[in-house]
Parts: structure tokens; C-alpha cells; sequence
């Protein structure tokens, strides 16, 4: 409740409504069928004309149809397939000569594919992992039929328990096996070489020497088996590797590969590392406690999303140095420069259809968008400088242009009272007739006191009176005589003008079973008739409830119902033990009749 | 008379201060977490949805914690709300049963396929795998455009290879092409959707999420461990952790060296309320992954509900040393207020503050532990801080709201509770604390509206009834005043002030007898309350038992000298004044018991103030505005008799006296109370 009503605040102060906004609507397409990750969308001039375009991975409705797509203004200027999912995609430029146009890489399973002037060019692949040696020879020893399947599956076993370097797909799809299975996966598999894969699971480029808007920039890898690669721009060759305690998913990079560099990698085990030139492993660490949606450089500060809908602002040494609550979780991030005015901040697209944007602790702007953004890029696009592109998660595609003379200001600061403050409070309000009885009480308060405790009293004693007398007549269902502890209960159903009427009568005693008791029915004989108004009850046996049904017939056909009384009687007492009255029901079938 | 004249000139200042302490004393320590507790349970109600499957995960979590509250009783302060922990990977819920500990090591003999098949099951068969598991590339490559440099044509020779090898060519017969296709079988890349099943598990899309999971996991035929990790990690999400146990130990099977799926594996046993076995899993991975702060973290959480509580603080200090956060502090303040320390409670908070001074949670804790030491100033400080950075911060508002009533700032009390209003409208001790403010205020018709409310919200809160009773006095509804006064009775029977009030309350019903036993209860529970003595002995000096009188007059010195000589104890001016007045009417004659200690407590309390906040007695003005006021109307129809001297004292006094030290009472009762009450 707090939570969204100083959203409300916020973004009625920061609120981009229609005449004051700072964007221009572009365009919105809600059925451009891109679905898409910030980390696949680029923007860049591809054909190096001065248009730029915006590339998009797209993987396609439910992951299925995985596309690249490459946009020039509201309409898709190309289209292919992609053999798989993307998992990145990135433009770099690879090389000092003329015409400048920069490369598109797409990172997509274990390889990199290159395109220069949307032409494939180069593919890359990730260099096949070590197998473990041990496994290397077993499964030799299992080609020259040296070991049985048995003995392959109990050794490969043991390596998995222990070893470093974790089994092939093959030895562990070979453990899965059922033991007549082995056999024929042995021989048909035997003569293959053991092969260990990883695949990409980010990508992002760092400039090779030159702090340059068009410097070349090498391409840094994230991949699954926890490490980073930094590959060169024109030979494609791995320059650095470094390893991390747990798998990248963002990567953040800042300065140059052959000066000095800072990465940060969000990992998935919810730390953000940071590592610099001459560091092959982490040198510090930011542990979050939450996962890590999105992490964005803003000038020196790393700006964190966590899955617990706040961001989180860093130094480059890993010190916290502010934290933001979002009205809802974030969903993707990205950074926002404004060129022309020296501005950096950071967008953030929420679950609740919101984009909001900020710089450092202070919030910017927000944009309302129809749908969930789920991806957001900001930049050139076209011939215009400040471009926000969004896909929205039902494959929409929104682009806004920010206003030339808009200026982003901190909107009136965090200070001020909530305006929940300036509501007034409401009070219940008071009659008349409370006053008057107010003043009433106050002149007679003390006859009212001793009124209201006489009749106290009085009520006391008569709620005394009629348990003792009920006491006293058993008129009570329940008889805690010592002799015959018994509950009794009634129902009585039907519409009329016949009733089922069923007592349930049980023992409470723990032991003993009760023999020899009566059941009286006292009713009027003008307007009921039963078939048996006495008979014996069976011996009850303890604790069992016992169903006693009668039918009873309603006679009077003027919808008059009359209370029948149910006594409970020993054998040679008179004063019953028990007794239930019983208010009938009105027979609905004879006054409907 | 010249010393004592000079007395009552400077006791105004005390006047004020004695005010709010008559009730802190007993109240103090018992009440914050109560009321709180309720209301949060009912906040909670209200909010989420038991019906729903997200929220519903969390209800097992509060389940525990309502038992744990009791549990602590006396010390229920720490902000009457047991503080979730959150681990890296999803909420926690808490299991109340912890009765079957399963063997631990049964997990780890699981066989993979055994452990893993009836966990998940696909409805559909396994889709056949694909023949190239490279497929085609995207493009044709263009045989005109030749790769210009040696390396690239390698790259370009292998991409355009690779679908001539894979693509089968199309078989004569079914025969022939069978052991063709399994030569050229390939085992797909277990990893290879890792990195979207984990895009969409941060994003909470879970359902994309399942149904990438699902396909991974036929394609690798359950062999993918992060898919099976995940799919764990949103089964405990939607609240059903045996089944994500389940899966992680088979995660544990596949990968027994990854101290992350240990990890799980115990925080799952955690929420099924299996401490034991948790720390011996977390334990075990402790050893795979000796410098985690998380494992520390959790063996010593796991170690709280143990109640081991040094155990505990040693883990979590491993953990603090490791890698500080502000959960463990928590915890560990958690430890210290569980077993009552204070004071380390207030070390561990300030510690946290400094390390994360922008936490509304810390800052608002320890600004509500401050309170009940009674350290104001720093109280305030560290509730403003918390207001600066969540200016709608419940519990933090509350707090403030109480302190400037306490202090007589009603207006600005009022003005922030405008915003505890409009963020949680049914709140009984925010009713309460308005109501409050009004009575301070002197709308009475107003406070008795909101106490209604209050009452009406929390009907079984008796200090809101109290309330309601002290307001009822003043309004002179003496019958009504005894309703709410007897029903308080009636759920707080420990309470002197409550029967005393209700002894007050009967005296104006011309109820003597009654309420001399009122007064006589309220003398046996509370043994040192100089004014329920006086009170008494007023009462009796009326029905002219003057034996009885002197006994309670007595009784009333004895207490206190007591007062006085346990601490820097200053009496309200009024009391005083009755207590002179009551004793030269007995003929005791003792006026040296009060004018000295007076005198002393007054130069201890300048001398404590001085040097003490200066927020404690600044703005005292408005309260003690208030008490002179209402003494000043008790006063008006008491003069001609106080003048007349000692033998004229028998008739007159009799009904003045009653009225006035309850009129005392109610300012310094109200605020104190108010204050103990939103903790």
C-alpha cells in the first residue's frame, strides 16, 4: 500500500503526460511480433550510409522461430532465420579501414556468427573443453573391449562423485542407461571421441585501444562453464580468458583492452564480480542476496536490479552506495545518453507497464507503455539522435523520440511530505442524539448505573432460574448423570407434508453401554401424526452415534407448524433424562397445494 | 508554607514529566509488540489473498511466527514482527511441522534416473533428437564472394560444410537407414538454454520459464541440471517445497560437488522446519565451499529456531565477517532481543545502521529499541532518518506520532498520521494514537469517535478500552466510563491503574463500597503507586473511616519514600498538594515528606535534563498546559475548602478531591499509553 502510493507521488511529479511530455510518439505496432532480450537489440549504421538501423535476435513467439531481424524505421528491412536461439547481439567495429561500417555479432549456442553488410562472415566457436582424462580412458579401454559396460558404469561413477572436470554428455547419458541398454550404447557410441561443449550465455565489446566513439572493439564472452573470453576484433583469436565462481549473465565494460579495462559481471548466483586487466580472477565481489536482472555502468557507478524490485547503485570497488524500491519488479535495463546535454541515466522497464528512468537516486522521467516493456534500447536510430526503441512482452514494438529541447530535471527531489498527509482524516462523525445522550448520562449517570446493574441482576438471576429449573426437568439434550451420560441431537427433513425427523442419540460414557431406555415423542395429535410415539432405544454402545428415524405427518393444510417434544426415558422413571423440542418446519407441499 | 509555596512555583516544570511517568512504569515493558502484532496479522489478512497461490506461499511463514511472539512475551519489542529472511533465490516460508527428519544420506544414493523420473513427468513421448544438431545456417553463403584471407575461409569452409555432412541423405529403405542415423547421432549441449531458462526466471515470467525447462529437459532427457534447479526454484516458489526438494537432491545427484545445490537442498529442509537436518546439508556444503557468508548466514537462522542462540551468533558472525549484510544483522539483533539484551540488541543495529544507513527497516528497529530504553533523542533521530528515506513508513510514523504527543506536539502528531491513515485505514493502534491526540487536543467528541473506531477494530485490546474508560471520566460519563473500565478489567486483570480508575469511576456512581474494593485490588496489584493510596484515603476520609485513611496515608508515604529512594522520582505538584492538603486534615501534619524530596527530585531532574536532551522536557509546555488546565477547572470548585483550614476539610473536599487526581491522570496515563502502544 505504502509501496504504490508514493509511486502515485513519484509519478505524478516525474509524469510524462501528454503536453509536457518528452517524447515523441514515433511508433507503436503492438503486433510486430518481436520477442526479444535489451541484450539482443542493437542499434548501428550498417550499411555505413549515415541510417541506422536497429538489429534485433529475436527469438521468435514461445522461443520457437528464432529470427534475426533488421529494422530501418518502422518497417523490417530484412529477415532470416537463425539456427538458434540469440543469445546476445552486438555491432563492433572490426577494422581501421574505409567505409567504417561496423560488424554485427550475434551470439547464439557455442558460436559467434559475424556479418559485415549483413553478409555472413565469420563464425566463430568456442573451443571445445578439455574431457576429463580419466573418462578418456575409460571409454578407450571400452573401444579395445577391455572393460565391460558394468565395470564403465561403476568407474564413471566414482568420477563423477570426485572429479574436477565434470562427465561428457555421452558418459552421463550412459549412466542413465538401463542395463540391457548399455550394450548397444557401448558399441555404438565407443568409437567417438569424448567431446565437452560450452555455450554463450552473454556477450558484450570493449574498445581494443582507443577511447573513440568508432574505436575497433574486441568482443568479451560470457560463457557456461564460468569463464570470460575477450576475442580479437580481426583474427578471432581468444586474447584473454578469465574465470569466474559462477556463470555471467550481464556483463558491464568500461575502458580499453590494451590500457586498462574494468568488467562486472552479474552472475547466477546472484554476485556481481568485478575484474580489471591484470586480474584472471575476480578482485571484488558484490554479493546482492537477490538476482541480479540488470546491471548498467552509469559514468563510475554500476547500477544493480535485483529480483527484489529495487536498484542498487555501486562504486567500482564494489561499495553500496544507494538503493532505489520500484513499485513492481524489474524486467529489463538499460543505459539511457543523451549526447548533446552530457546525460547518462538508467531505464528500467517494470512489470506494471512502466518505464522509468534515472539518474543516480533521482528519477527522471516515466513512461507508461500499453504493455509490459521487455526489452529497451536507447541511441541513434535512423537520422535521429535520441532514440528509444522498446518491445513490449506481447511483441510489440514501441519507438519514441525524445524531444530536442527536452531537459531531463531530478523531478522536484525526493523531499517533501507524501501527499497522503495533506488528505484530511476521517473522523467519524457524532449525532445529535449521542450529544443529548451525553449530557443525559452526565446529569443521571448515576441512576442509569444503578439501573442498568438492578437489571443486571435481575437478568443474572432469571438465566440462573431457568438453567436450574431446565436442570431440573431435563429439559437439556445433553445428561450428565452419571449413570447415563447422552446426547441427543435431532434433524428433521423433507419438505412436508411429510417429515423425516432423525434423533441421534449417543453414549458419552467411556465405558459403559446404556440398556433399557425409551423414546417418547409429546406432539399435538390435531396437527401431527407419527407411526410410533414410544418405543424402546437398542443398548447403546459407547461413543456411537445411533440414528433413530421417524416419519412424521403433518395433518393441517394452514401451514400452522407446532414444536414436537422428544423425551428420553429409563425404564421405571418417570422424569425423563432427556429432552428435545423440536420446532417443525411448515409443510411446504400443502401450502403450496 | 513559604517553602512549599516556592515548591509548587518550579514543580510546574515536573509537573508535566511526572505526568508521563505514573504510567510508564508498568507499562512500559509489556505492551509495544501486542497490539502491533494483531494488526499486522490483520494487515496481513487484508492484503493477501489466502486464495492465491503466490502469496499463499507465505502464510506458513507467519504461522511460525505468531508461536514465536508469544514465545518471547515479556520482551515483545523488536518491532512486534518477525523479520523474513530472503535467500538469494526466493522467498521463505516456514513449515510449522517439523516431525519427520528423513535420513540424509538417503538423498545422495538416489540413481539419477530413478530420482528424477517421477519427479517431473511429460505428458508427451520424447521428441526424436534432432539429426543435425547444427543446423543449416541462416544464410547461403554466396559462392561468388569468396572469404578473402586464409582464416577465413577456414571459418567459412567449416560453416558451409557442416549441413552437406549432417544432412542425411534420403534413405532407399527403413533398414538402411537406421544405424545410419545413430552413427551419426549427436548429444545436444545440456547447457545450452541455460541462459534463457535463467532470463526468464529473474524476470518471474514462470511460466516461458517452465516451458523452456520442459523442452531442455526432453531434449536431454532430464540430464540438465540448472533446468531441473530452476524448475526446484519455482516449485518452492509456489509453495511446494517437498517437490523442490525433491528436485534438488536429484540436482545434488547429478552434480555432487556443486556446493550450490547442497545449498538448496538444505534451505529446502529449512522450510519444511527440518532445522537439524538443514545444518548438517549446510554443513556438508560448507565443506565443498569453505568462504560463503550465505551457509554461515543460514546454519545460524537454522540455529535460532534450535533456540541454540550462541551457536547461532557465532555462525552469524562468521557471517558478518565473510560478507556483511544487513539480514544478518538482523538476525543476530533478532538473537539478542530474544534473549533480552538490549543493549547488545542496540550494538548489533547501530553496526547495521553505519553499514547500510539507508535501511528504513534498521533505522525504524532501532529507533523503536531506543524508545523502550527510553533514550528519546537518539529514538527520534534514527525514526526521522528512517521517515526521510520512507516518509510512509508505518511503523516508523507510529513511533515518531507517539513521541510528539508525548511531547504535546498534537497538531503535528495528527498531520502524520494523515499518512498511516490513508496507507493502512484500519490500523487500531493508529486510532488509538488519534484518538489520543484529540483528547490532548480537548476535542473530546472527537477522541471518542476514534477510540470507537479503534476499539471496534481491535475489540480485545484493553488498553484501547482504558482509554476509552480515562476519556469517559473526563467527559464526566461516569456510567459509560465504568462499561469500558470493567471490560478492560476483564482482559487485563493484572492492571492497579485500571481498578483504580474503576474505584474512581464508582466513587461518582455513589458506589462507596464498591469502590473502596476497587481501591483495595488496586493497592494489592500495584504496591508502590503513592497515588492510589491517596485516592484511597481520600475516599475513606470521606466515608469518615479515618483509621482507614491514615493507614493509606501511610501507606502512601512509605511508597514514597521508596519512589524516592530508588530513583530520581518526581511527583505531580497536584498530589502533592492533596497529599498536604489530606494530611493536615488527618493531622499527620508531615509536610516534610513531600517538600524535601520535592525540592531533591527537582535539582536531580534539572541537573538529568540539563545534560539529557534537550527534546525530553522542551516541549513539555502544551502537556502540562493541558494538566493545569484540567487541575485548574478540578481547582475551581475546590478553592473555598482548601482555603478554609483543617476543620472545615471534613465535608467540603469530599467530592472535589475525587475528580482531580484522575483529571491528572488521564494526560500522563493517555500519552504514555499511547506511546507503548504502536511499537
Amino acid at each position: 500500500m505504502a509501496a504504490a502510493s508514493s509511486s502515485d507521488s513519484d509519478s505524478g511529479r516525474a509524469e510524462s503526460n501528454e503536453a509536457s511530455s518528452k517524447w515523441l510518439d514515433a511508433h507503436y505496432d503492438p503486433m510486430a511480433n518481436i520477442h526479444t532480450f535489451s541484450s539482443c537489440l542493437a542499434l548501428a549504421d550498417l550499411h555505413g550510409d549515415g541510417e541506422y538501423k536497429l538489429v534485433v535476435g529475436d527469438l521468435g513467439p514461445g522461443g520457437q522461430h528464432p529470427r534475426l531481424k533488421v529494422l530501418k524505421g518502422p518497417t523490417v528491412l530484412t529477415e532470416s532465420p537463425l539456427p538458434a536461439l540469440p543469445a546476445a547481439a552486438a555491432t563492433f567495429l572490426m577494422e581501421q579501414h574505409e567505409p567504417r561500417t561496423p560488424a554485427l555479432a550475434l551470439a547464439s549456442g557455442p558460436c559467434v556468427y559475424v556479418y559485415k553488410n549483413l553478409r555472413p562472415y565469420f563464425k566463430f566457436s568456442l573451443p571445445q573443453l578439455p574431457p576429463n582424462p580419466l573418462e578418456q580412458e575409460l571409454w578407450n579401454q571400452a573401444k579395445e573391449d577391455w572393460i565391460d559396460p558394468l565395470t564403465l558404469k561403476e568407474m564413471l561413477e566414482g568420477i563423477r562423485e570426485k572429479a574436477e572436470v565434470p562427465l561428457s554428455v555421452q558418459s552421463l547419458r550412459f549412466l542413465q542407461l538401463e542395463l540391457s541398454e548399455m550394450e548397444a550404447f557401448v558399441s555404438q557410441h565407443k568409437s567417438k571421441s569424448i567431446k565437452r561443449q560450452t555455450v554463450i550465455t552473454t556477450m558484450t565489446t570493449l574498445k581494443k585501444n582507443l577511447a573513440d566513439e568508432d574505436a575497433v572493439s574486441c568482443l568479451v564472452l560470457g560463457t557456461e562453464n564460468k569463464e570470460l573470453l575477450v576475442l580479437d576484433p580481426e583474427a578471432f583469436t581468444i586474447l584473454a580468458k578469465m574465470s569466474l565462481p559462477s556463470v555471467p549473465v550481464f556483463l558491464e565494460v568500461s575502458g580499453q583492452f590494451d590500457v586498462e579495462f574494468r568488467l562486472a559481471a552479474a552472475c547466477r548466483n546472484g554476485n556481481v564480480y568485478i575484474l580489471r586487466r591484470d586480474s584472471k580472477h575476480p578482485k571484488y565481489c558484490i554479493e546482492l542476496s537477490a538476482q541480479p536482472v540488470g546491471l548498467v555502468r552509469v559514468l563510475k557507478v554500476l547500477v544493480v536490479g535485483s529480483t527484489q524490485e529495487s536498484l542498487h547503485g555501486f562504486t567500482h570497488k564494489g561499495k553500496k552506495l544507494w538503493t532505489v524500491q520500484m513499485p513492481a519488479a524489474i524486467l529489463t535495463m538499460n543505459l539511457l545518453e543523451q549526447r548533446s546535454r552530457g546525460l547518462q541515466a538508467v531505464m528500467a522497464g517494470l512489470a506494471n507497464g512502466e518505464v522509468r528512468i534515472y539518474h543516480d537516486k533521482a528519477l527522471l522521467n516515466v513512461i507508461r507503455t500499453p504493455d509490459a516493456v521487455t526489452s529497451l534500447c536507447f541511441g541513434r536510430y535512423g537520422r535521429e539522435d535520441n532514440t528509444l526503441i522498446m518491445t513490449t512482452r506481447g511483441g510489440g514494438l514501441i519507438i519514441k523520440i525524445l524531444k530536442r529541447t527536452a531537459v531531463f530535471v531530478e523531478a522536484g527531489g525526493v523531499a517533501g511530505p507524501p501527499p497522503a498527509q495533506a488528505m484530511k482524516l476521517s473522523v467519524p462523525r457524532k449525532t445529535r442524539l449521542y450529544v443529548d445522550q451525553t449530557l443525559r448520562e452526565r446529569e443521571a449517570g448515576t441512576a442509569m448505573h444503578r439501573t442498568f446493574q438492578t437489571d443486571l441482576y435481575l437478568l443474572r438471576l432469571r438465566a440462573a432460574r431457568a438453567y436450574v429449573q431446565a436442570l431440573e426437568s431435563s429439559l437439556n439434550p445433553v445428561s450428565v448423570t452419571a449413570r447415563e451420560p447422552l446426547k441427543l441431537h435431532a434433524v428433521v427433513q423433507g419438505l412436508g407434508p411429510t417429515f423425516k425427523l432423525t434423533l441421534h442419540l449417543q453414549n458419552t460414557s467411556t465405558a459403559r453401554p446404556i440398556l433399557g431406555l425409551l423414546v417418547c415423542f409429546l406432539y399435538n395429535e390435531v396437527l401431527y401424526a407419527l407411526p410410533r410415539a414410544f418405543f424402546k432405544v437398542p443398548l447403546l454402545v459407547p461413543g456411537l452415534s445411533y440414528p433413530l428415524e421417524t416419519f412424521v405427518e403433518s395433518l393441517s393444510d394452514k401451514g400452522i407448524s407446532d414444536i414436537i417434544k422428544v423425551l428420553v426415558l429409563r425404564e421405571g422413571q418417570s422424569a425423563p433424562l432427556l429432552s428435545a423440542h423440536i420446532n417443525m418446519p411448515m409443510s411446504e407441499g400443502l401450502a403450496a397445494a | 508554607m513559604q517553602p512549599t509555596g516556592s515548591g509548587f512555583a518550579n514543580s510546574g516544570v515536573e509537573s508535566g514529566d511526572l505526568m508521563r511517568r505514573i504510567p510508564q512504569t508498568g507499562l512500559r515493558a509489556r505492551i509495544p509488540g501486542r497490539t502491533e502484532i494483531n494488526a499486522k496479522w490483520r494487515k496481513d489478512r487484508a492484503v493477501f489473498p489466502a486464495a492465491s497461490g503466490h502469496f499463499g506461499q507465505r502464510d506458513p511463514e507467519f504461522l511460525q511466527q505468531r508461536p514465536r511472539q508469544r514465545r518471547g512475551g515479556g520482551q515483545g519489542c523488536r518491532g512486534g514482527r518477525a523479520l523474513p529472511v530472503y535467500s538469494l533465490t526466493g522467498p521463505i516460508s516456514f513449515k510449522p511441522s517439523r516431525s519427520t527428519t528423513r535420513p540424509l544420506t538417503g538423498f545422495l544414493r538416489i540413481l539419477p534416473g530413478e530420482a528424477f523420473r517421477p519427479a517431473i513427468s511429460f505428458s508427451s513421448p520424447l521428441r526424436p533428437l534432432p539429426t543435425s544438431p547444427v543446423p543449416r545456417l541462416p544464410f547461403a553463403w554466396s559462392s561468388g564472394k569468396p572469404p578473402t584471407s586464409g582464416r577465413e575461409a577456414v571459418g567459412g569452409a567449416k560453416m558451409a560444410e557442416e549441413p552437406l555432412v549432417k544432412r542425411t541423405p534420403v534413405p532407399a529403405s527403413a533398414e538402411s537407414q537406421k544405424p545410419r542415423l545413430k552413427k551419426a547421432q549427436e548429444f545436444p549441449i545440456l547447457e545450452k538454454q541455460n541462459w534463457l531458462i535463467h532470463l526468464h526466471y529473474i524476470r518471474k515470467d514462470y511460466e516461458a520459464c517452465k516451458a523452456v525447462i520442459k523442452e531442455q529437459l526432453q531434449e536431454t532427457q532430464g540430464l540438465c541440471e540448472y533446468a531441473i534447479y530452476v524448475q526446484a526454484l519455482i516449485f518452492r516458489l509456489e509453495g511446494n517445497i517437498q517437490e523442490s526438494l525433491e528436485l534438488f537432491q536429484t540436482c545434488a545427484v547429478l552434480s555432487p560437488q556443486c556446493a550450490d545445490n547442497l545449498k538448496q537442498v538444505a534451505r529446502s529442509l529449512f522450510l519444511l522446519g527440518k532445522h537439524k537436518a538443514a545444518i548438517e546439508v549446510y554443513n556438508e556444503a560448507a565443506k565443498l565451499n569453505q568462504k560463503d557468508w550465505e551457509i554461515c548466514h543460514n546454519v545460524g537462522v537454522c540455529y535460532i529456531y534450535l533456540k541454540q542462540f550462541s551457536k547461532a551468533q557465532d555462525q552469524l558472525h562468521n557471517a558478518l565477517h565473510l560478507n556483511r549484510h544487513d539480514l544478518t544483522y538482523i538476525m543476530l539483533g533478532k538473537i539478542h532481543l530474544l534473549e533480552g539484551d538490549l543493549d547488545k540488541a542496540i550494538e548489533i543495529y547501530k553496526k547495521a545502521v553505519e553499514f547500510s544507513p539507508e535501511n528504513t527497516e534498521l533505522l525504524t528497529t532501532l529507533g523503536l529499541l531506543y524508545l523502550q530504553l527510553g533514550i528519546y533523542q537518539k529514538a527520534f533521530e534514527h525514526l526521522g532518518n528512517a521517515l526521510t528515506y520512507d516518509p510512509t513508513n508505518y511503523k516508523a510514523i507510529l513511533a515518531a506520532g507517539s513521541m510528539m504527543q508525548t511531547h504535546g506536539d498534537f497538531d503535528v502528531a495528527l498531520t502524520k498520521y494523515r499518512v498511516v491513515a490513508c496507507a493502512v485505514p484500519e490500523s487500531p493502534p493508529l486510532w488509538n494514537n488519534i484518538g489520543m491526540c484529540f483528547f490532548g487536543k480537548k476535542k473530546y467528541v472527537a477522541a471518542i469517535s476514534c477510540l470507537k473506531r479503534a476499539n471496534y477494530l481491535a475489540p480485545f485490546d484493553w488498553k484501547i478500552l482504558y482509554n476509552l474508560g480515562l476519556v469517559h471520566l473526563t467527559m464526566q460519563q461516569y456510567a459509560s466510563a465504568f462499561h469500558f473500565l470493567s471490560a478492560a478489567i476483564n482482559l487485563q486483570p493484572k492492571m492497579g491503574e485500571l481498578y483504580m480508575l474503576l474505584a474512581v469511576a464508582l466513587t461518582n456512581l455513589e458506589d462507596p463500597e464498591n469502590a473502596k474494593r476497587a481501591y483495595a485490588e488496586a493497592a494489592r496489584l500495584d504496591k508502590c503507586k503513592p497515588l492510589v493510596n491517596l485516592n484511597y484515603a481520600v475516599l475513606l476520609y470521606k466515608q469518615g473511616e479515618k483509621e482507614g485513611a491514615l493507614a493509606q496515608y501511610q501507606e502512601m508515604e512509605r511508597s514514597v519514600r521508596l519512589l524516592r529512594d530508588s530513583g530520581s522520582l518526581e511527583f505531580d505538584s497536584e498530589m502533592v498538594e492533596m497529599a498536604q492538603k489530606l494530611g493536615a486534615a488527618l493531622q499527620v501534619g508531615e509536610a516534610l515528606v513531600w517538600t524535601k524530596p520535592v525540592k531533591d527530585a527537582k535539582s536531580k531532574h534539572r541537573t538529568t535534563s540539563t545534560s539529557k536532551a534537550a527534546g525530553v522536557q522542551q516541549p513539555l509546555g502544551s502537556n502540562q498546559a493541558l494538566g493545569q488546565a484540567m487541575s485548574s477547572a478540578a481547582a475551581h470548585r475546590k478553592l473555598p475548602s482548601g482555603a478554609g483550614g483543617t476543620s472545615q476539610l471534613t465535608k467540603p473536599p469530599s467530592l472535589p478531591l475525587e475528580p482531580e487526581p484522575t483529571a491528572e491522570a488521564h494526560p500522563a496515563e493517555a500519552s504514555a499509553q499511547i506511546r507503548e502502544k504502536q511499537e
